[in-house]
């Protein structure tokens, strides 16, 4: 038997966690650990090439699919807004208080010009188009059709809509006082070609006495949108104010430089053009339907960026525990030798990040080259009708550099987490076990 | 002499100082249960053994006897359902997993069957392995490992990995992994079992040589009647239980 001095000394054994040569470890013995970690790492991570190499086009394909789609949701997005704003809207609108609501052409504004002074000082505006509309019926010598009348300043209009651009036969407002201009399918409609004649009538302002006249065809114009096309005509600005017996504006459209200032309701010209008599609001709160729609459309992004990564990281889990199983003896034999679960931890995670950065960059550069292709070319949904709105021209990829950085930094982070799993099992493994298949 | 092992002969080592200073390895009731209930399997039973420094010591018996279970207890690479293990007179069965990992990299080198090399490492790295974990300076890292190089036979074949070696020259590169951190035990486990005969007798020649320079305590599992013939000590395990333990004058 052993005295008690010995017994206590066997019983209560202090094994320093410290290195053996030294009571610490200084930095450059940490470094030496860091940098037998790193070796080990890189590796490893090509010793089953094929099998690194399909982990790699994995995640490198799902990060090109999500910039992909953040990218096409971008140039969606822009071409929705563009289309819906360029057309006809303008970034924003200004009304007579209660018009929108109430839809009567009594209420107008009636100190237009004082109206354009203001518009003419605010630089935020690059160009405005005032107009006067009402609801008309419009007879043809064959037909009869229910229409809006627009009242337009043919020079000012070109500057705000694509009126202009949009003419597919005859020639756009000039001034004219009989000229009318109609969409393509109610031209259809009415069957009447350049030269023929068309009846208006609508009911005035004032009293809501009917009023008619007589217009010619004078161009035919097509938006690519239905709506508009079978609906719409378009007429000079000093004849529908005659016309509707008033002396203002019903409408306001701006153009502004940028459409973040038409976003940003803080900005002081907002305020400036609202006041008790009138109200300017942006494009967003005038297609609300267009505005949710596009809400909506950014979360495609993050949702077809989850189920990738989902993917991701099941993938990544399910590679690294093939490479742990594989390799489980020799983790066994790196733990028996004296490497710490922790290293041996550091080890896997730094493999995992190995691979996430290879992948990250073979995914953005893949990425960069498709999406810049299709930012140049476009993608053609031409006549896809979404939100009310057709697609009438291609949809261009927008490269967005901060969702790049952003989401390759993400799917780095998600291959590191993905890895931290296989690596806590690999941490935990008893040497004993893992060495059973050999030894 | 032999030894019957039911009257353990620790008794005259415990109470004799300087004996007990040379103990490097001692079990006590050392036993190893693996499953529960009817699949119960005593793969180890009640095993106390001492071993002083500078022993080379071969334990043997036959196969499922608990030679290999026994080797991975005093290495550390496997908890005992009961029982101590006592190490350089440090009981090693209740360290934390880190703990045990530096024990195992500062005392314990381990050499087995199937070589168990780095495979992305070369003979040299794998040499060093070790004493990079230990935070051996560079220049002391270099020299330790030309001069175990130069001593398993293995110089100019450094820079290449275990598959570009024979099973003989990755067995070499082992033990001089084993050896180089200057450990105070080395536990073998069959380790000229995948040797041809020649090279088998040329390894152990070596660490029969390095055992008698260094002083190393070398513990080999074997069935291998070449480490039986140069073993000081033979112990015997049947059925899990120590049945005999000869020490060779």
């Amino acid at each position: 038997m052993m005295n008690n001095t010995s017994k206590t000394a066997l019983i209560k054994p202090k094994v320093s966690a410290k290195n053996k040569i030294g009571k610490q470890l200084t930095n450059e013995q940490k470094n030496q650990h860091k940098s037998l970690i790193t070796r080990l790492a890189q590796r490893s991570i090509f010793r089953n090439t094929r099998r690194t190499f399909l982990t790699i086009l994995l995640i490198s394909s799902s990060l090109v699919a999500i910039l992909f789609t953040d990218a096409f949701v971008k140039g969606m997005v822009n071409t929705m807004v563009k289309i819906s704003t360029q057309t006809f809207l303008g970034e924003g609108q200004i009304h007579q208080r209660g018009f929108r609501e109430a839809n009567d052409i009594d209420l107008y504004i009636k100190d237009s010009r004082k109206l354009y002074q203001q518009l003419n000082d605010i630089k935020e505006i690059q160009a405005y188009a005032p107009r006067v509309l009402t609801g008309a019926m419009t007879s043809s010598s064959e037909n009869v059709a229910s229409t809006i009348i627009y009242g337009v300043d043919a020079e000012k209009e070109a500057q705000v809509s694509k009126l202009k651009q949009a003419m597919t036969q005859g020639k756009y407002l000039s001034g004219i006082e009989d000229e009318i201009v109609i969409g393509e399918q109610l031209a259809d409609l009415l069957a009447v070609n350049l030269g023929d004649r068309l009846v208006v009538t609508v009911s005035q302002a004032h009293g809501g006495d009917l009023s008619q006249a007589l217009f010619r065809v004078s161009g035919v114009f097509s938006f690519n949108e239905r709506a508009m096309d079978i609906g719409m005509a378009f007429i000079n600005l000093s004849h529908g104010q005659k016309l509707l017996n008033i002396n203002g504006v019903h409408e306001v459209a701006l153009r502004l430089h940028n459409l973040e200032q038409a976003d940003d309701m803080t900005l002081a010209f907002w305020q400036t053009l609202n006041n008790e008599s009138i109200e300017s609001l942006n494009w967003r709160t005038l297609v609300p339907q267009l505005s949710s729609m596009l809400a909506m459309t950014n979360y495609s992004t993050l949702i077809v960026s989850i189920i990738m990564y989902l993917l991701v990281s099941l993938g990544l889990i399910n590679t690294m525990f093939m490479s742990i199983f594989e390799r489980q003896t020799e983790f066994g034999i790196l733990l028996a030798i004296g490497t710490r679960s922790k290293q041996l931890f550091y080890q896997i995670v730094l493999e995992g990040l190995f691979i996430g950065l290879i992948s990250v960059i073979v995914g953005l550069v893949l990425a960069l080259i498709l999406c810049y292709w299709g930012s140049l070319v476009g993608i053609d949904y031409s006549e896809l009708e979404m939100s009310g709105l057709t697609l009438n021209e291609p949809i261009y990829l927008i490269i967005d550099i901060t969702s790049f950085i952003t989401l390759g930094l993400a799917t780095l982070a998600v291959t590191i987490i993905a890895c931290i799993y296989p690596a806590l099992h690999a941490a935990k493994l008893q040497p004993s076990f893992a060495m059973r298949k050999t030894y | 002499m032999t030894n019957l092992v039911n009257n353990p002969p620790a008794t005259a080592l415990e109470n004799d100082p300087d004996s007990k200073r040379n103990i490097v390895i001692e079990t006590r009731d050392l036993c190893r249960e693996f499953g529960t209930g009817d699949t119960l399997v005593k793969a180890l039973s009640k095993a106390n053994i001492t071993i002083e420094r500078g022993e080379f010591t071969a334990i043997i018996g036959p196969s499922g006897s608990g030679k290999s279970t026994l080797l991975q207890l005093i290495g550390g690479l496997d908890i005992p359902s009961h029982g101590d293990v006592f190490l350089d007179n440090k009981n090693i069965s209740h360290m934390t997993g880190s703990e045990l990992s530096d024990f195992r990299r500062d005392h314990i080198g381990f050499i087995f069957q199937a070589y168990n090399l780095i495979p992305v490492l070369s003979a040299r790295e794998n040499i060093e392995y070790i004493m990079l974990l230990q935070g051996v300076p560079s220049v002391e890292r270099t020299k330790r490992v030309d001069m175990i190089m130069h001593a398993v036979g293995l110089e100019g074949l450094g820079n290449r990995r275990p598959a570009e070696l024979s099973g003989g020259q990755q067995q070499r590169v082992a033990v001089a992994r084993a050896m180089v951190s200057k450990p105070s035990i080395i536990l073998a486990d069959e380790p000229t079992a995948n040797l041809d005969s020649k090279t088998g007798s040329e390894l152990l020649n070596m660490m029969k040589e390095l055992n008698e320079q260094q002083h190393m305590t070398f513990v080999f599992s074997t069935h291998d009647p070449k480490i039986m013939e140069r073993a000081r000590r033979i112990i015997r395990l049947v059925d899990g239980c120590v049945v005999e333990d000869e020490r060779k004058d």
